[in-house]
């Protein structure tokens, strides 16, 4: 039983992590959570599915036209839902733009892939039982993104623009950095984000509309837990939202998890309002 | 005494009427059309079993009015998309009822849109027939002028614990499903219903259908030492794995259940395709074949007949276009033995109908009874065993 808690706890917490990267990563350089972060998830498993069932391509190709394709999407919701309203953000009127967004990608994944799972290839085809791929593949694809993403905000000229942007948005425009291309870029890398959450995560979910709803919800529960912006508090807390989940599952049963997975969320909130990395921004008065 | 113009006026209104009441009605004007209305879900995610029904339909009317139609009267279906929505089925009947002046109503064909539209067909005291599955859907006290064609999901839960009990002779069960209001509903009458029957229902739940692992709940099942898994959903993904994680455990148990463990979707979504054996879904006496892969020669006979008319039934199930062909037809002989589309001689015949014989299956109604469908006719199938919208009898059936 461990063994099992483990094995699907960390392959659903390095879902949610990535999803919750998602989110960070479009929220670091237009300070707005995009509800569509799921929804890039959901369309990274559809994507796949389609590509490599349906049109019979190598997984390769189909891997990173999958990744192209979410970075398309995430580049239009810049575009559609986040830059119409960034002139007033303290209205927090991209809750609506980009809810609504989100809920018209799931009606057309809906309408397009149907209302039921579609099958996911296997990708490699190693291990079976608690070590089998589907369990130990988004893990993987976790560590792999995490190490990518450090790469480029530490060693590449791109990525500590990326962090200019996010750590003050008006120094780094009066530096002449190019901050709407690079809001365009940060949600294209999003896309790609949540792509590879569902791409890997494809044979644990299937390709399925409705994840996307589900993956937003558990998404923002490690960025919340972890501190907004703050990618490695979204990791951990999305491994430990898996692992919970998981055991609670095992222990209190399905119904009664979810229960016991936002219990644990409020109680965490409660003591830690900033999350568990977060930190309490000084505001010079 | 004066006699006022008011007074006369309403004498002569009132000699009119008396005198125009005794009149003979005119009988059925031979020309005019029989028109069933048709609300189904035409397009979108729910229209599988229209796509399927309207073959049926399509195919009776067709030999109906091929055959001189009834008495001289052709049959008109008027279809209506609802697309499966309630609120775009209500806008259908009533449209049906007060434009189109239909005479008796086939459909809806889910449950939500039925839910909506039954009340409003009683009021205007619609014949109407569907398959429907949820209970409340018939009330002869209510709803005297609905009638279910195939079974009720009592009539299900009967058929799967009958097949546990009876057949696969086991004592101790698992009752599984979703957590929608179908699913914890189906589950509670289900494991009452088992323990009314003496059974003991080892383990029961209700499973988010997203939940990418089932190995929980399925050691839970095992640990309480179950020996059948009774799975009461429509998520074919849940129940896909189901399938798998009860290989990956090496666990020898059947499950048997709802007719959506039969879906053709599963087949991508099982691991191996043996994750799909020993899976019993609800199937259909006159739709499933024999050890020897014969139907019932009843059956046989429509599907030839189908096949003669290019109908075909390689991507539909069997058993909605033989429902679509019954509903056509019990319209017709109302009509015709009524001698009137008068809606209360529709009603009338209809609850007469001790065994009328159908492809679908024989169906029995009363003035107090309108599930129609018989209970014996309902059987478990091999789920994975489609062929031309027809199934393979589970084991344990002669």
């Amino acid at each position: 039983m461990f063994a099992s808690i483990l094995a699907s706890g960390l392959a659903a917490g390095a879902i949610y992590a990535l999803v919750g990267v998602t989110y960070n990563t479009m929220f670091s350089t237009s300070r707005v959570m995009s509800f569509t972060a799921g929804q890039l998830a959901m369309l990274g498993g559809l994507f796949g599915s389609m590509f490599t069932l349906k049109l019979g391509m190598p997984l390769l190709a189909g891997f990173l036209l999958t990744l192209i394709a979410c970075a398309i999407v995430g580049i239009i919701t810049e575009f559609v839902a986040v830059r119409p309203v960034l002139k007033s953000l303290d209205q927090h009127l991209y809750v609506l733009s980009t809810l609504a967004l989100a809920l018209m990608i799931q009606q057309v994944a809906a309408i397009k892939w149907g209302t039921e799972p579609q099958p996911f290839p296997r990708l490699i085809g190693w291990g079976s039982g608690v070590w089998d791929e589907k369990f130990w593949l988004p893990v993987v694809a976790c560590a792999i993104t995490i190490a990518g993403l450090e790469y480029l905000y530490r060693r590449t000229l791109v990525g500590r623009a990326f962090v200019a942007i996010a750590e003050d948005n008006f120094a780094a425009r009066a530096l002449g950095l190019p901050e709407r291309n690079l809001r365009v870029a940060s949600y294209a890398l999003a896309g790609v984000i949540g792509g590879i959450a569902g791409f890997s995560g494809g044979e644990l979910l299937l390709a399925f509309f409705a994840n996307g709803a589900l993956l937003n919800f558990y998404g923002f529960v490690p960025v919340a837990l972890g501190g907004l912006g703050n990618n490695r508090g979204a990791i951990v807390g999305g491994l430990a939202l898996g692992l919970f989940q998981q055991a609670a599952n095992f222990l209190v049963g399905g119904i009664f998890s979810s229960v016991a997975v936002f219990a644990l969320f409020i109680v965490v909130l409660l003591a830690r309002p900033q999350g568990l990395f977060g930190f309490q921004a000084a505001r010079r008065v | 005494m004066g006699v006022s113009r008011r007074q006369v006026l309403l004498g002569s209104a009132g000699a009119i009427s008396a005198a125009t009441s005794i009149l003979p009605k005119p009988a059925i004007a031979a020309s005019d059309p029989i028109k069933i209305g048709f609300p189904a879900a035409m397009t979108g995610p729910s229209s599988a079993p229209t796509i399927g029904f309207n073959r049926g339909v399509t195919f009776a009317v067709d030999a109906i009015n091929a055959a001189g139609g009834v008495k001289g009267r052709m049959l008109e279906v008027i279809t209506r998309d609802t697309q499966g929505d309630p609120t775009k089925a209500v806008n259908a009947t009533q449209e049906l009822i007060s434009q189109a002046k239909v005479h008796a109503i086939w459909g809806p064909f889910n449950s939500g849109e039925a839910l909506a539209t039954t009340p409003i067909m009683a009021r205007a005291k619609m014949p109407n027939v569907h398959p429907c599955v949820v209970e409340t859907l018939i009330d002869p006290a209510k709803f005297p002028n609905a009638f279910r064609l195939a079974p009720s999901n009592n009539q299900w839960d009967d058929a799967v614990r009958n097949y546990c009990l009876n057949i696969l002779k086991v004592k101790k069960v698992a009752v599984i499903g979703d957590t929608t209001g179908y699913g914890v509903t189906a589950v509670g009458a289900s494991v009452a219903a088992f323990k009314k029957d003496g059974a003991e229902v080892a383990y029961q739940a209700n499973i988010d259908a997203t939940q990418p692992d089932m190995t929980p709940d399925l050691l839970r099942a095992r640990n309480a030492g179950a020996e059948v898994i009774v799975v009461w959903s429509v998520s074919t993904g849940m129940e896909a794995r189901m399938f798998n994680t009860r290989a990956a455990m090496g666990w020898d148990i059947s499950f048997v259940g709802h007719p959506s463990m039969a879906s053709g979707e599963l087949a991508g979504l099982v691991e191996k395709p043996e994750n799909w054996k020993k899976v019993y879904a609800i199937g259909y006496k006159s739709c499933s074949y024999d050890a020897s892969g014969k139907l019932p020669a009843k059956s046989q006979d429509l599907v030839d007949r189908l096949l003669k008319a290019n109908v075909s039934v390689k991507d539909t199930l069997l058993w909605w276009i033989a429902g679509g062909v019954d509903a056509i037809d019990l319209i017709a002989k109302a009509v015709e033995e009524s001698g009137s589309t008068d809606s209360a001689g529709i009603i009338k015949y209809w609850n007469s109908l001790s065994k009328y014989p159908g492809y679908f299956g024989n169906y029995a109604f009363s003035p107090t009874q309108h599930n129609g469908y018989l209970t014996e006719e309902i059987v478990m199938s091999e789920a994975s065993s489609a062929k031309n919208g027809t199934f393979a009898l589970a084991p344990g059936y002669t």
